[in-house]
């Protein structure tokens, strides 16, 4: 396991991902397509924090618990992106609803009144 | 089997299961087959995280995607009777085809032409004993302790491309606190919004209209 497989892998849930928000009409499945790519950047921030040492750790002498903290600053992101993408995850579909009510119908080619 | 090769093994499966279940997600047209594979998926990433020492985020995989978000995709389904009949492709499918090789094409380039610095750049010893020999926990204050070979089954097994052994659940929470106060704030305040949000777009404008049953007098 080195950090290029990883890397590999998230590119390509990202680009599956990418397929199914393009090639899909219906919105469920675009947001559903949207957090598999959600979930292919968070490995990737994963994988930076297990492979590669932080500038910090590097430098730093003697070792200090900052050093060694700043080393999962990934795992912090992934958090703080994995909360993002829970509250627009819940957003998402409120609005789904919300167009499901106004025009019964949760295909993208309806979304369009607000044109012309 | 030595650990590390057990850990590439699992690795593999976790992301074969992904990806598979991933493809399934974008190409069956049964859209309730599609969030228990999206779930599947995601399960197969928390297990992906557990394998790259991120206890912590894997928790947090399976309690925020796997619990929530997959409960939220099968009710959606349930509520929108149009989604029953299928999910059709569009028009753009070979563009969408086109367009992920692309981008796939595009990151593999990237991921196999980089310099990825390694662990051997630590020229600080403790360090790198500390990175890569042993277990890291750390104190709230400024305590470190390194535990070299912590359980008798990791027992003079040396971690393969030396990665960042770290006790991340306990430093996660310290950093949370001190150095992303700000960001972990803005976040409680951006969750707050969107309960609020999704509350006003689901609001039932129709019965706010009708007079109150209450203090209507009969």
């Amino acid at each position: 396991m080195i950090i290029e497989n990883v890397l590999l892998v998230s590119a390509a849930l990202f680009a599956i991902g990418a397929y199914g928000v393009i090639s899909r009409r219906s919105l469920v499945t675009v947001i559903m397509s949207l957090e598999l790519m959600f979930n292919g950047v968070v490995i990737a921030a994963v994988a930076f924090s297990r492979f590669t040492p932080s500038a910090a750790l590097i430098s730093t002498n003697p070792l200090t618990s900052e050093a060694i903290r700043s080393s999962l600053t990934g795992h912090t992101f992934a958090i703080f992106v994995t909360a993002v993408a829970a509250g627009e995850a819940a957003l998402a579909f409120a609005l789904v609803f919300a167009m499901y009510r106004a025009v019964e119908s949760v295909e993208i080619t309806d979304a369009s009144d607000m044109k012309n | 089997m030595e650990v590390s090769t057990l850990t590439t093994f699992v690795f593999w499966v976790a992301s074969a299961m992904t990806l598979g279940l991933a493809v399934i997600v974008v190409t069956q047209r049964d859209v309730f087959r599609a969030a228990i594979a999206l779930a599947g998926s995601f399960l197969g990433v928390g297990i992906l995280y557990f394998v790259l020492n991120a206890e912590f985020v894997g928790v947090v995989q399976i309690l925020v995607y796997v619990g929530a978000i997959s409960v939220l995709m099968a009710f959606a389904v349930m509520f929108i009777q149009d989604v029953a009949s299928g999910s059709r492709p569009s028009e753009g499918r070979l563009f969408a085809v086109v367009v992920s090789v692309l981008l796939f094409s595009a990151f593999a380039f990237t991921t196999y032409n980089s310099n990825w610095s390694s662990m051997d750049e630590i020229t600080n010893p403790v360090a790198l004993h500390a990175l890569t020999d042993g277990y890291v926990e750390l104190g709230t204050g400024d305590d470190i302790s390194i535990l070299k070979n912590r359980s008798p089954d990791l027992d003079g097994v040396v971690v393969e491309n030396g990665g960042v052994l770290v006790d991340s659940t306990g430093a996660i929470g310290v950093m949370l606190i001190r150095e992303y106060m700000l960001a972990f704030e803005i976040i409680g305040l951006l969750l707050v919004a969107t309960l609020i949000g999704g509350l006003l777009l689901m609001r039932d404008r129709a019965s706010e209209n009708e007079p109150e049953n209450g203090d209507a007098p009969a």
